[in-house]
Parts: C-alpha cells; structure tokens; sequence
C-alpha cells in the first residue's frame, strides 16, 4: 500500500468510527410501532407511537390495555403469531418489520359458548 | 357408463348441490360440509383413485373458497401441522429436547386409516429461583443442573436435576375432534414423582399467563383426564382456540393461504399457548410462519 493508498484508508476508516460511535446504540434507537385494531376493537386516536428498542414487548402490551381500559386484549403480529412479552420490541422489529416500522394488530375478546 | 363412473356422477352433483346451498345458507355449519366433503372425497377415491385424486382436489378447493375458514383443522392437517411444528422446533430451538409423536389410538377394536397420535415433550425442568423473579421475566427452562455435571456434553437419556429444587414438566399436545382443534395437556411432578397441585404449579407459571388465563379467557386451565392416558392432567380450554386462530390469520379464507396455514397452524398456535406455560417459540422459528404477499 503506498502512502496516498494508506491515508485513504485511514481516512475511511476513520469516517466509519465517527460514524458507528454517532450512531445510536440500539439502547437510545427508537422504534416505531403502529397500533392497528382489528374486527371491534376500538381504534386509538393516535395509532403510532415510538417506543425504545430495549423496551419488552410487555411495554407495548401493557399501553394498550391501559388506553383501551381493557384488559381482554389478543395482540399478534403479521397476521401469524402472537409475540411472548419478553421480546425485545427491537429484536420485533428487525425481524418483522416493514415500511420501517412493526404493525401490531389487537383484538377485544369475543363471546363465545 | 360402469358402475363407477355412475356413482361418480352422483356424488359430485350432490356436491355441487351442497355447494349451492351453502351460497343461500351460509349458516350451514362448516364442519359439516367439510365432514361431508371429506367422506365423499374419500369415497372417491375409494371408488377410482386414479381419476378421483384430481377430483378430490378440486372439490376441496372449491369448497375452501365459498366458506371462510373458521380457525379451525382435520385430523389429519393437525398430524401435517404437528409434523412441521416438531422439525422446526428441533431446528430452532435446539437447547430444548424435541416434540415426538406419540402414535396412540382412542379405538382399540377398530382400525383406524387415520393417524392418530399426540405430540409429547417430557420432563422438561424448571428450575426453582430462590429469589424473586420480576414479575414480568419468562421461566428459564433448564434442561441442565446448574450446579454439577456442568462440564459434561448435554445427553438427554443422563439428565440428572438437581433433587429439591426442580419441577418436572410434561406437554402434550392432543388434537380435540370435537373442537378441532389442538390442546395443550400438561403435568408437573417434583424428582420423586409425585405430583404437584395447582398452587404449586402456578408459582412457576410467568407473571403475565394469570393475564392470560383469568382475565383474558383466551384460554383458562382445567383439570381433566388425559384423553389418552387416562389419568388426570392439566389443560388448557380450547373454547377460544378457534376465535384467536382467526383473528391470528385475518381470517383470511383465500385458497392460496390454506394450505400454508395448515401447514403453519401449531407454530402460530403456539405462539399464543406457549406464553401461558413460559414456553418460547424463537423468532427465527417465527419468521418461517410469516406469509408474505408481496
């Protein structure tokens, strides 16, 4: 590598350190998460919010019962599976987000027999 | 025109019938008609199976597209589903013993052209924390004892839990024919073998299933005998189970999904299930059961 070569490198490398340190370590990474309602559920007035990645899935649970003032809540995503509370809403994200945010669809319980 | 040919043509003119009717009648139960569906499409193959394969097919399909699906599955698509639920566990969940299929029958005198059977995961351990967990932290299921044997390789068949500390866990997973559905049985014993009562079980079970259970009534547990084994276990009320499988897949009826949620059905099942006992379906597992359109 000669010396034009080896500053450019450096150089790159450098920009690419100032960049990883700039970068949001996913403890400060918001997450945006888009509250859909499904059959009779009531629909919030503000379906979108941010919530931190290192949040738990609980976290996301626990503010719809208390903005539906319900606690007969089914919450699932993509239309397949019911995510476990203790995900990470940031591991959610990554692996079932679209559009660059997760879609997290709720449902009131239903009467049956 | 033979025999056959003749029995062929009445039966799919009565199936065009039921058909129509459904279109009037859209009340008309869909476990019927596709119990109806299903004798005819097994006489038909019983009657010529090499044209009647096809035939089947398309009766199904048509079927599928009138009706919207109703959260619930066969006998047989549950032993497919249990099929695919257990090779994805084993692939993606590798630090937990495998779901095996328990092939049983109900009927003895009878034979039976069904495959009949339950998926069993046996002596899970849950190890006991002495102190207080968070109220919202999952069961850590160990399969291991923490303290000795630590260095050897893991070897299902050697497993040895540390004595006082340990529950032992045992799931079932048992298709119901009369909801169609599956249910999860489940027992727990201390390493002497001696069964635990409720109160006990409840203390392992995670902060967030009483939410499930008693305020939700997606589900509630009962105790009632093992429709197999014939001893009683503990399960939990597939009333619902229906309900929720709808609501999990939009209730989409196109034909094209059908057969994907099938296939699909125990590990979206047990997304929900799981989280009443502290059991996690990883979610590289779960993305193999998002169905992408685009």
């Amino acid at each position: 590598m000669n010396e034009k070569q080896g500053l450019s490198w450096s150089a790159s490398l450098f920009c690419e350190l100032r960049t990883m340190s700039t970068e949001s370590p996913s403890s400060v990474r918001k997450v945006v998460v888009h509250l859909r309602a499904t059959g009779d559920a009531p629909i919030l007035k503000q379906s979108k919010f941010k919530i931190a990645g290192t949040d738990k899935f609980a976290k996301v649970i626990d503010f719809l019962r208390r903005q539906l003032h319900r606690e007969t809540l089914f919450v699932y995503v993509n239309s397949a599976f019911s995510p476990n509370p203790d995900e990470l809403v940031i591991d959610l994200f990554n692996n079932f987000g679209f559009d660059g945010k997760l879609v997290v669809n709720y449902a009131c319980s239903m009467a049956w027999g | 025109m033979d025999v056959h040919n003749y029995s062929l043509l009445t039966i799919v003119s009565c199936c065009a019938f039921l058909i129509e009717r459904t279109k009037t009648c859209p009340s008309l139960l869909n476990e019927s008609l596709c119990r109806c569906v299903n004798t005819i499409s097994l006489t038909l193959v019983h009657c010529n199976p090499r044209i009647c394969h096809r035939r089947d097919m398309d009766l199904k399909g048509a079927v599928k597209d009138i009706i919207p699906w109703d959260g619930t599955l066969s006998s047989s698509d549950f032993y497919l589903s249990a099929r695919t639920f257990s090779e994805k566990w084993k692939m993606f969940n590798p630090s937990f013993p495998p779901w095996q299929w328990i092939p049983s029958s109900k009927h003895h005198l009878v034979a039976s052209h069904k495959v009949e059977g339950y998926l069993s995961l046996e002596n899970v351990c849950h190890i006991k924390s002495s102190e207080e967990e968070e109220s919202n932290s999952s069961l850590t299921w160990e399969e291991e004892s923490k303290n000795s044997q630590s260095e050897e390789p893991f070897d299902y068949a050697t497993l040895v839990c540390p004595e006082d500390e340990v529950n032992h866990y045992d799931f079932h997973i048992v298709y119901s024919s009369s909801y169609r559905v599956p249910i999860l049985y489940f027992r727990s014993y201390r390493s002497d073998g001696q069964l635990l009562p409720f109160n006990e079980v409840e203390k392992d079970l995670p902060g967030h299933s009483a939410k499930l259970r008693s305020e939700s009534k997606w589900t509630f547990i009962t105790h009632e005998e093992h429709p197999y084994l014939n001893r009683p276990w503990y399960k939990l009320h597939p009333c619902g189970t229906s309900e929720w499988m709808k609501l999990l897949y939009d209730g989409d009826s196109t034909l094209n999904r059908n057969g994907f949620v099938i296939e699909q059905y125990l590990v979206s099942w047990f997304s929900v299930i799981g989280q009443v006992v502290g059991l996690k379906i990883p979610l590289e597992m779960l993305n193999t059961v998002v169905y992408n359109d685009s």
